[in-house]
């Protein structure tokens, strides 16, 4: 059945939001894409589209990408208002041109929040992220300290869960189709990645603390339960986490003694 | 020493924790305030009037329960604003275009929207109610007398009809909010929340049906 | 073209004595730096990947002050992310038998008898330190009921010794490594520079005392000073334009360091991988690479009929050719990749390839379903099935899969002794940017245990060396030598931007791709060779003069990057080619037509071959000189490989 579809063609019109840089004023530019075929990938349609701007002499459109096997977390595109686009569970890197038809108007932003300031065109700069992370999100464990694997055993369930939560790409969805532009699934998945583990016990209070307190200083909005952020989330990760990390935060707040 | 509890109760998961807790805790005033109205439906309206009497026994008592869920009810407003305005500048730059999975819900959405028609009926209520002239005397004439207007039983009847959709959304949240969450609660919490919803749109709602055209003075 | 074979003694600083002491001894007789000296020393280390990220961090824990620099605009996306199957330790926790000894020794075996015993025989001893590091992180490894940590089997190993973390393993390492590195630059012990690319390495007194750097968002220069630097810049598969490498994937940090006076050695050895996605189009940017273990239980058919276009349902059994159970009775659909590979190239380039492009072959799961059940498949292979579903539109589940090789990892990298040093002083390389410890093939599930074992277990012991060994006065960016190295990258920089011509940076690229893989890539031979050689060289001159890119140089130009990276693969092509040119023995992941058996298997020249070809730079266009390493085989002795 491939093999006919790829003599196929499809004419899309793009409606792209372009800015040169941060501090610049931007627009949506639309641009009219014949030949697209339906095994492409949406970030290969936007090769095609950025070669035919070059031969031109024009400014391809900038996107962030890199691995195209929708693991890296680099692109981020909000594609007719949703993150990564239509499929479910699906990087835009990993979206193919076959879920549209031939004449349709596609509207492509980049993920919009205070926290994740444009850089250029389509791409936004999502370091909140790394200095969340920095916060706390690590096991505190030098080279050369750590005891043999296996003297650690760890229930397969909460290896599983921990698991779950630990796939988490750091793209940056879960943001962008928040309607408050919250990070709590984001900051919330590695909270209870750490927190279902042994090796996350000793800085378990701590961590939750520093690590929404970091959230909070990048100014990402506050999560009012809409959900949407697993929706959107390319690797299915539950708001459950949330739940937890809340727990933990309670926990933390009226329990442990460090925490003045 | 106690700055973990500003710190806490400044923090987006603090904030979010007491809002559920405070949704909570007015939940359960609803059960209370539904379960004195629904003695509306008995023996023609005299055991509302014992029930309010016997709350007035309670005297100072109640003067101070009244004080608390004021303070519920400012603590929940205060947060919802300072939630809502910090939500927005969250994403000063809106989309263009935006479409949702089907997750967020008209209940989640219109959350600020539906709160803030709450108060504005409980002002008109208390004004009806608490606050009117002669209300303790014959406190089920005064519910038949405002109900039975055309005006205020649309009002009222709408007025319930957004507490229920306030609620859609606020019950299940709050579980989440708190941290109450595990497949097998979540699943119960889904249905309930709708039910709880539900549940408290129709007791209430059912007062301005009743008593616009079922109800007769001479009755 | 003539390369000019020298004899000058590359000093590998091996160890002697018996194997199993020598990286004991070693590391007793390398200096020690003062606890209170050491935050004195400023090491620089480039990429962040499984080896940067674990180097950057130990270091910083050991007390260096540390700045780390990555491409991406986040250290956590490393390509390291993107492996899948898991990482090989010799815990022998299965109690199969394995041990350090049989790990050493099915690397070098593996390696094809190119590599170095004793790097090898290190990299198996400290594996078993990388598991626990890595757990101790909270790395959620598979784990069985009992709570203990779970190993399967990988890539035709006799023991199971790959731990895993479902199929997202070597993304879970490399955000262990990411979150101890965070922690170091939360305490403010590495600086993190995201978005930079290093375009020169500075040499002072002919030792490496600092880089260059192109700031990708604002496009500036950037001079950044210090003692040591550190290449983590992962490998060059993307010379082939398609491949299994993120896009970012580049050599012009190690090519720019080779053109300092690092050795350049091995760049012929290239690994392809033999289960991928198929290309679909002209368009294509990347390939996709699928687990190996499919193959245990798919068949690898073609027609046999030539051009033979009906569906594959259609044709009977008797009209399907399964050539590796054919050619390789006893080994069938698991013969190891580069053979895998071959015969599938094989098949295609003699008309019998399937699919629109005719340049794939079934991968068949018709019979394992028949004898297994869709569950037990499913429970398998289900989210392999799912990644090719949705790229391809077809279900394996009723149509066989296509799969094709694809360039997937380089064995080859800049030339480094066993301090993981480069034959520029000061510089060292970890992970898959050198060429140490694969030899001529890689082995499944090595690559993620090399990358930490160098960041986490090798260098914050013999980085020390250099610090305590050698002078160092203090350098500032503003010596002169900085001067000139960032004169040069903008200069650089600038001539792409004047060229102004008509093609594009990509259309150079893909060009350049397709001259790889038509003659360097899964067979190769003396004229294909030559011919890439001339293609090559007049492919970059045409690229000076006819590429285009728009500017401006000084803002955020994703294609301005690419044209830099481009044009620094024209020139390491190359010598990639003259590489491959000069070794005319097969072996490993390089096969040479000239020099294979009767029956068309690759064969070893050790007499000729057994040596590590380390490439001096002496100007761009000129032939660069041949410096060997001899490889001595004490313990390991080679033998030929037969998978019949």
């Amino acid at each position: 059945m491939s093999g006919d579809a790829s003599h196929e063609t499809m004419r899309i019109t793009l409606k792209v939001w372009r800015q040169s840089n941060a501090e610049a004023d931007g627009r949506i530019e639309t641009y009219h894409v014949s030949d697209v075929s339906p095994h492409m990938s949406f970030l290969e349609m936007l090769d095609v589209v950025n070669e035919r701007l070059l031969g031109q002499g024009k400014d391809p459109i900038a996107f962030d990408h890199d691995c195209r096997e929708g693991i890296c977390g680099a692109c981020s595109l909000m594609i007719d208002g949703r993150a990564h686009g239509p499929e479910a569970e699906t990087t835009a890197c990993q979206l193919h041109m076959r879920h549209y038809n031939d004449g349709d108007t596609i509207h492509v932003e980049p993920w919009r929040a205070n926290a994740f300031p444009v850089v250029r065109d389509l791409v936004v700069d999502r370091s909140a992220f790394d200095r969340i992370i920095a916060a706390g999100g690590f096991v505190s464990t030098p080279a050369g300290s750590a005891c043999d694997a296996n003297s650690l055993p760890i229930a397969k369930e909460n290896a599983e869960l921990a698991m779950d939560a630990a796939a988490c790409i750091g793209c940056g969805a879960c943001v962008a189709a928040c309607p408050n532009a919250a990070a709590m699934l984001f900051t919330s998945a590695k909270v209870a990645h750490l927190s279902l583990l042994p090796q996350g016990q000793p800085e378990r209070d701590a961590r939750v603390i520093a690590m929404v307190d970091a959230m909070d200083d990048e100014g990402f909005g506050n999560c009012t339960n809409h959900f949407e952020c697993m929706a959107a989330c390319p690797k299915g990760i539950s708001v459950e986490n949330i739940a937890r990390m809340n727990r933990e935060y309670l926990r933390a707040s009226l329990v442990s003694r460090s925490v003045e | 020493m106690l700055r973990w509890i500003g710190n806490a109760l400044n923090s987006s998961v603090g904030k979010k924790i007491v809002m559920g807790l405070t949704g909570l805790l007015l939940v359960g005033f609803l059960v209370e305030h539904l379960h004195g109205n629904l003695k509306l439906y008995e023996g023609d309206g005299t055991g509302f009037n014992e029930y309010v009497e016997f709350l007035q026994g309670f005297g100072p008592l109640l003067v101070l329960a009244e004080l608390g869920l004021v303070a519920l009810f400012l603590c929940h407003i205060f947060l919802a604003l300072r939630l809502t305005l910090e939500n927005r500048q969250a994403r000063k730059h809106r989309y263009a275009v935006r479409n949702n999975r089907g997750k967020e819900s008209f209940g989640s959405v219109s959350m600020f929207a539906t709160g803030a028609l709450i108060l504005g009926y409980l002002i008109k209520h208390l004004i009806d109610y608490r606050f009117a002239d002669g209300f303790f005397d014959d406190p089920k004439g005064a519910v038949a007398n405002t109900l039975s207007q055309p005006g205020n039983a649309v009002i009222y009847m709408i007025a319930a009809v957004v507490l229920g959709v306030h609620l859609s959304h606020g019950f299940r949240s709050a579980f989440q909010s708190i941290g109450a969450s595990h497949p097998k609660l979540d699943a119960i919490l889904d249905k309930a929340g709708i039910a709880v919803a539900v549940f408290f749109a129709v007791g209430f709602g059912s007062f301005p049906v009743y008593y616009l055209f079922f109800w007769s003075p001479s009755s | 073209m003539a390369t000019t074979a020298a004899s000058t003694a590359l000093d590998s600083k091996c160890p002697t004595g018996p194997i199993e002491n020598r990286w004991d001894q070693h590391r007793f007789d390398l200096k020690l730096v003062n606890p209170a000296n050491k935050r004195k020393f400023h090491v620089l280390v480039v990429g962040t990947g499984l080896a940067g990220a674990s180097a950057a961090s130990t270091l910083a824990e050991l007390g260096y002050r540390v700045s780390a620099f990555c491409i991406q605009d986040s250290p956590r996306r490393a390509h390291s992310i993107a492996a899948q199957g898991g990482i090989n330790a010799a815990k022998n926790y299965p109690n199969d038998g394995d041990s350090i000894y049989r790990l050493f020794y099915d690397t070098v075996k593996g390696g094809d008898f190119r590599a170095r015993e004793s790097n090898v025989y290190r990299l198996a001893q400290v594996s078993n330190n990388i598991i626990d590091q890595c757990a101790a992180q909270g790395v959620p490894f598979a784990r069985e009921y009992g709570g203990v940590l779970s190993n399967r089997s990988f890539g035709g190993a006799q023991v199971s010794r790959t731990f895993y973390a479902r199929g997202q393993t070597g993304q879970q390492l490399l955000l262990g490594a990411y979150s101890s590195l965070m922690r170091m630059v939360g305490q403010k012990r590495v600086t993190m520079y995201s978005r930079r690319e290093m375009l020169d390495v500075v040499k002072v007194d002919g030792v490496a005392r600092g880089i260059i750097c192109r700031n990708l968002t604002t496009g500036e220069y950037e001079r950044f000073a210090g003692d040591a630097v550190v290449l983590c810049t992962g490998g060059y598969g993307n010379v082939f334009y398609l491949s299994t490498n993120a896009k970012a994937c580049n050599v012009t940090a190690a090519w720019r360091a080779h053109k300092q006076g690092a050795f350049f050695a091995n760049p012929c050895y290239t690994q392809i991988h033999p289960t991928c996605i198929p290309v679909s189009g002209s368009y294509q940017s990347k390939l996709t690479l699928m687990s190996e273990s499919l193959r245990n239980d798919g068949r690898v058919w073609v027609p046999k009929a030539k051009g033979d276009k009906r569906r594959a349902a259609d044709i009977p059994d008797d009209e399907r050719d399964y050539y590796l159970e054919r050619r390789y009775p006893s080994f069938g659909n698991l013969v190891p990749r580069d053979v895998a590979s071959r015969a599938a190239k094989e098949r295609c380039d003699a008309g019998y390839g399937v699919g629109a492009t005719g340049l794939s072959v079934f991968l068949d799961f018709r019979d394992a379903i028949q004898r297994d059940g869709i569950e037990t498949i499913r429970a398998k292979y289900g989210n392999l099935f799912q990644m090719y579903e949705k790229i391809t539109a077809d279900d394996p589940y009723r149509v066989p899969m296509r799969i094709y090789p694809a360039v997937h990892y380089t064995m080859g990298g800049l030339w480094v002794d066993y301090n993981l040093e480069s034959t520029l002083p000061g510089l060292f390389v970890l992970g898959e940017a050198n060429f140490s410890d694969h030899g001529a093939n890689r082995l499944g599930a090595s690559a993620l245990m090399q990358g930490l074992a160098d960041g986490y277990f090798v260098l914050p012991y013999t980085i020390g060396g250099h610090f305590a060994g050698r002078a160092l006065p203090a350098v500032q960016a503003s010596d002169p030598a900085f001067d000139s190295a960032e004169a040069t990258a903008r200069g650089r920089t600038d001539s792409i931007l004047a060229v102004n011509g008509s093609r594009t940076v990509d259309a150079f690229h893909r060009e350049l791709g397709r001259l790889m893989w038509e003659h360097c890539g899964m067979a190769r031979n003396d004229a294909g060779l030559r011919r890439a050689h001339d293609d090559i060289r007049a492919l970059r001159e045409e690229f000076w003069q006819d590429v285009r890119v728009p500017g401006p140089a000084a803002s955020f130009n994703q294609n301005l990057e690419h044209a830099g990276r481009v044009a620094d693969f024209l020139e390491f092509a190359e010598l990639f080619s003259a590489d491959a040119l000069q070794r005319t023995e097969s072996c490993g992941g390089h096969f040479r037509e000239e020099s294979q058996t009767d029956e068309g298997e690759a064969q070893r020249q050790d007499d000729e071959f057994s040596f590590a070809a380390a490439w001096e730079f002496q100007g761009v266009g000129e032939p660069e000189t041949l410096h060997k390493e001899p490889l001595e085989f004490e313990y390991v002795k080679p033998s030929q490989r037969s998978y019949k």
